[in-house]
């Protein structure tokens, strides 16, 4: 939307009204208007491919959301004025995609029991029980079983059924009966007998609908197949009741209920898999009230502030310092130094630390070797803490000392040059001048630094894992909240808990958004005294 | 300048990445890769290791092995056939011509897919309600308690099948009274002896602990013993667990677990624990060591025993050494865990029958069993397979330690057991009391089984 006006001009020629403005919009040259127009177009054709694709799928929600926000953008682009909305609605609508749907789906996910053995959805539950009890009955013969079809594949289905023994029969519907050996021919790999074909298993495949239906009557009970080529007596032992929405345990002939996403019996015993079912509040109240997952809570929210604001303050101190010497013209090679200074920022964080890690080791590590001495760096009561401390500093510091330098040199010279006039010392005019100054511009960039370092997932999970531990408590010494809560949801095997992660994960979202929000409003504050 | 300084760090993390994946935990280069090509790029990046995630029995015991993005990981789609088989990269060139022969035969389509180890565990439990599953996985015995408490498992009615495979591998794939697959390889760790450094079999392990310390002590070697814990490991453990008297969970007589007997705490296991807080004041154990000094230490000659799985073999070809069990603790037999893999089928599949019909008419055959063992160097579960192949002094010495062994419990109640145990251990080799520390773990467990 640049250099629109005398461009304007010169298609105004044709134009019957004395207006010079195109009717699209004053978007200026026609190949301003193609681009805009094809761009359109290529939207407008992949979300309605989109929405077919959705409409298959069932996804309603996101089908309504996703045509909302096309008519919204057409009717946005398509106009000459709406100017505002041109530039509001692509951010709006990402925001809304990646930012508020994830936020409302981890609060849908933390009212629910969502987790192993909940992974499913009742109905889904309700079959597989149902399905998973069918089993050969106890005194059942299990017999290996040629599927046969009368005169063609296409034929009525019978089964030719050898005992363990070695007998042989044939299974119609209506009956079982013995065969001599001698009636068995050989048909190929197969074996089948006069008047039927043998089917292989795609041909069955194809049948696989008859073949389920079809069972044989045996002295146990009915003859079913299992798989194409094994065939014994079955019983399944849990039927579902959908009258009473119980299921019925027809060997012990118990009745289970549902309640809480499985169904129990009297004892309280849960039949497995259970469902994915609503659970209100009560992951945030587990959190709020289950003593031993409170005490870890604050213990584990009190280190989580410590961590990030110490990270900052060491981070920004040490930048600061290097930026204020660097800051002196008649330092020389600041340019080398400057570059090597860079190392850190340079390397992946995440590699970084996994070296770290291994220099911090009690037994065959660097430092210990270096220094001769055993110091337990990241197994130690407090040692661990420092450790980290350390690699987040030297990890920080880079982008705090280039930020500094930027802003420091947007600090007038005549400033410090009057306060040094008026007789200030150096500490002076630093604490007065300088960094007032300084903060104003950098401020925001620290609460940031503080809130990323607030969920700062990789350096702990990498350097230590939260550990070391602590008995009794699933949450580790150095365990952040961010690196608890991917404890309880992905951890712990074979019971991972994403419902009360996510309430987990909600919380600290609300934490942070507070601080964030609180300084924000301080640093605006800044600002005005400036 | 900045795009300048960006192009330096991507080049410089390559060059770090490609470095990593030589040393000892490729999987953690995951995040370096952009999420959105883990489709294509995991399952080439899990490759070239000796130690991929799945030679990790326990797999709760290795952390490091899930950085968070593998979240992220899609599988592929299954498209139309009829039959969808998920595989590692070790199993995918096997079981391809072995699917291809059944589609032939058969009149049906069979497609093998690749997917990293761990992933067709996690991505199971995602894909298969919402039909995006395979037919047929192979995964490891002890994913079990997971899998069948997410319902996306069907038993498996072996019969008479079940007689060509060894017990250890039957009972690791029966759970509640069911079968849920079929076993194909046997895989345990056993005691590694480094011949030129000590030329005789230690008799007991008391006598191994003099012989270790001895060569420490006059500087030989620098690391007594090399079992991998960083800073825990229940997994590599157990041996010397089970042989100081210890057990994690009672045995019922058909040999599945029973999750009310808990033995971290019993006398025998407190026994134990006192006795790994005397190796780890000794020097014997120490919880520093992980997979990389474990390795590097014995492949250099610079460890005279080591306790570890046919996964870690490859790093110790510079060594003369024999495989052979465990010997005997404070008197009592060292028991080590058992694990299994093999084929499940997912309870998803449209085509149960198709599934089971190749599972146990195609899969379930000599030929196969021994082609996997070529392929990826685990010991064959069937009986006549394994005979076949027991003639390999490793082999054997593996075996011989298997058999002592008991499966890895799949019962999900194991899951609460691994973190609380880690933990115990680690607490131990920094000096805490070993009966408080496992009495305390002991109750935590009980505490989240019951709960």
């Amino acid at each position: 939307m640049t250099g629109v006006e005398p461009v304007d001009e010169g298609r105004g020629a044709d134009a019957p009204r004395p207006s010079p403005r195109p009717v699209l919009g004053n978007y200026g040259s026609p190949l301003g208007i193609l681009v805009k127009l094809v761009a359109l177009a290529l939207l407008n054709a992949i979300v309605l491919w989109g929405l077919t694709v959705m409409a298959d799928a069932g996804e309603w929600a996101f089908l309504v959301f996703s045509a909302l926000a096309l008519l919204v953008i057409d009717w946005v682009y398509l106009s000459r004025r709406r100017i505002p909305g041109k530039y509001l609605v692509p951010g709006t609508l990402f925001l809304l995609v990646f930012a508020v749907y994830p936020v409302l789906y981890t609060v849908f996910i933390s009212t629910t029991n969502y987790g192993t053995g909940n992974n499913l959805s009742q109905e889904q539950a309700i079959q597989q029980i149902e399905r998973q009890s069918i089993s050969a009955t106890d005194e059942a013969t299990r017999y290996s079983l040629q599927i046969l079809a009368r005169g063609n594949p296409g034929g009525d289905l019978a089964f030719l059924l050898t005992d363990p023994d070695g007998e042989r029969f044939l299974g119609t519907a209506d009956e079982l009966v013995p065969l001599a050996d001698a009636d068995v021919v050989a048909d190929g790999r197969r074996e089948t007998i006069d008047g039927f074909v043998p089917l292989n298993a795609g041909q069955a495949q194809d049948r696989v609908a008859e073949i389920r239906s079809f069972v044989v009557p045996g002295p146990e009970g009915e003859i079913d197949n299992d798989g194409f080529g094994a065939a014994f007596t079955k019983l399944q032992r849990y039927v579902y009741d959908a009258a009473t929405g119980t299921m019925v345990d027809t060997v012990n002939d118990v009745v289970l209920v549902a309640d809480g996403g499985y169904f129990v019996d009297d004892d309280g015993r849960r039949l497995l898999p259970g469902w994915r079912t609503n659970v209100g509040l009560s992951n945030y109240e587990a959190l709020l009230t289950d003593p031993a997952l409170r005490g870890n809570f604050i213990r584990v929210f009190v280190w989580t502030v410590v961590f990030a604001a110490a990270s900052v303050f060491f981070s920004f101190s040490l930048g600061l310092l290097l930026a204020l010497v660097f800051n002196n013209p008649t330092m020389r090679g600041r340019q080398l130094y400057r570059s090597l200074i860079i190392i850190p920022y340079a390397l992946p964080s995440f590699m970084t630390a996994l070296v770290w890690r291994g220099m911090f080791n009690q037994s065959f590590g660097v430092i210990n070797r270096w220094l001769d001495v055993s110091l337990p760096w990241l197994s130690g009561q407090w040692l661990p803490y420092v450790s980290i401390l350390i690699v987040n500093t030297w990890l920080g510091y880079v982008y705090m000392f280039l930020v500094s330098s930027g802003a420091l040199q947007s600090i007038p010279d005549e400033l410090t040059e009057a306060a040094k006039v008026d007789g200030a010392t150096g500490p002076m005019r630093f604490r007065r001048i300088t960094l007032p100054l300084l903060l104003v511009s950098i401020s925001p960039l620290l609460i940031a630094s503080f809130a990323f370092n607030f969920n700062n997932f990789n350096l702990i999970y990498l350097l230590t894992e939260g550990r070391p531990s602590i008995p009794g408590s699933d949450a580790g010494r150095t365990d952040i909240l961010i690196t608890y809560t991917y404890k309880v949801a992905f951890e712990q095997g074979a019971r991972a808990d994403y419902g009360f992660a996510s309430a987990l994960a909600v919380v600290i979202f609300l934490i942070v958004a507070a601080i964030s929000a609180v300084s924000f409003r301080y640093t605006k504050q800044l600002e005005e005294i400036r | 300048m900045r795009a300048h300084r960006r192009l330096l760090a991507v080049a410089v993390s390559f060059a770090l990445v490609g470095a990593a994946c030589g040393s000892d935990d490729d999987s953690t280069t995951t995040p370096a890769t952009d999420p959105a090509a883990d489709t294509t790029e995991a399952p080439v990046e899990e490759a070239p290791e000796e130690e991929a995630p799945e030679e990790e029995a326990p797999e709760e015991e290795a952390p490091e092995e899930e950085a968070p993005e593998e979240e992220e990981y899609v599988p592929p789609a299954r498209g139309d056939a009829d039959l969808v088989i998920w595989a590692d990269d070790t199993r995918t060139p096997v079981l391809a011509p072995i699917a291809a022969a059944f589609s032939e035969e058969e009149g049906v389509e069979v497609v093998v897919l690749e997917v990293p180890f761990d992933n067709i565990r996690t991505s199971l439990n995602t894909a298969a309600p919402v039909g995006e599953g395979p037919d047929i996985i192979i995964g490891a015995h002890d994913w079990l308690g997971e899998l069948v408490s997410n319902g996306v498992v069907l038993p498996v009615d072996l019969g008479a099948t079940a007689d060509l495979y060894s017990d250890v591998a039957i009972e690791a794939f029966s759970f509640d009274g069911a079968t849920y697959g079929l076993p194909y390889a046997v895989e345990n760790i056993a005691l590694i002896r480094n011949t030129d450094l000590v030329p005789e079999a230690p008799a007991t392990f008391e006598e191994l602990e003099e012989i270790a310390l001895g060569l420490v002590a006059d500087g030989t070697v620098d690391i007594p013993l090399a079992i991998q814990q960083a800073p825990g490991d229940p997994f590599h453990n157990y041996p010397l667990f089970t042989g100081a008297g210890g057990y994690v969970f009672g045995q019922n007589p058909d040999g599945s677990y029973d999750p009310t007997d808990l033995g971290i705490d019993s006398p025998g296991g407190l026994e134990a624990a006192e006795k790994f807080g005397e190796w780890a004041a000794s020097g014997l154990l120490n919880s520093d060591i992980d997979y990389g000094v474990m390795t590097s230490s014995f492949g250099e000659g610079r460890a005279p025993f080591a306790i570890t799985g046919p996964w870690a073999l490859g790093e110790f070809s510079d060594v003369n050494f024999v495989v052979e069990p465990v010997p005997s603790v404070n008197g009592g037999t060292p028991q080590v865990f058992v694990g299994v893999q093999g084929f499940m089928i997912s309870s998803f599949s449209e085509n149960p029958e198709l599934a089971t019909t190749f599972l146990l008419d195609f899969l379930n055959s000599e030929e196969l069993q021994l082609e996997l063992f070529e392929a990826g160097g685990r010991p064959p579960a069937m009986t006549s397979a394994f005979e076949q192949v027991a003639d390999d002094p490793i082999i054997q010495g593996f075996g011989l330690a298997g058999q002592q062994g008991a499966p890895l419990p799949a019962i999900p109640e194991m899951g609460a057991v691994w973190g609380a145990w880690t933990d115990a251990y680690e607490q131990v080799f920094a000096g805490a009391d070993p009966t408080a520390t496992f009495e305390g773990a002991a109750a935590s467990i009980r505490s989240s089984i019951g709960g």
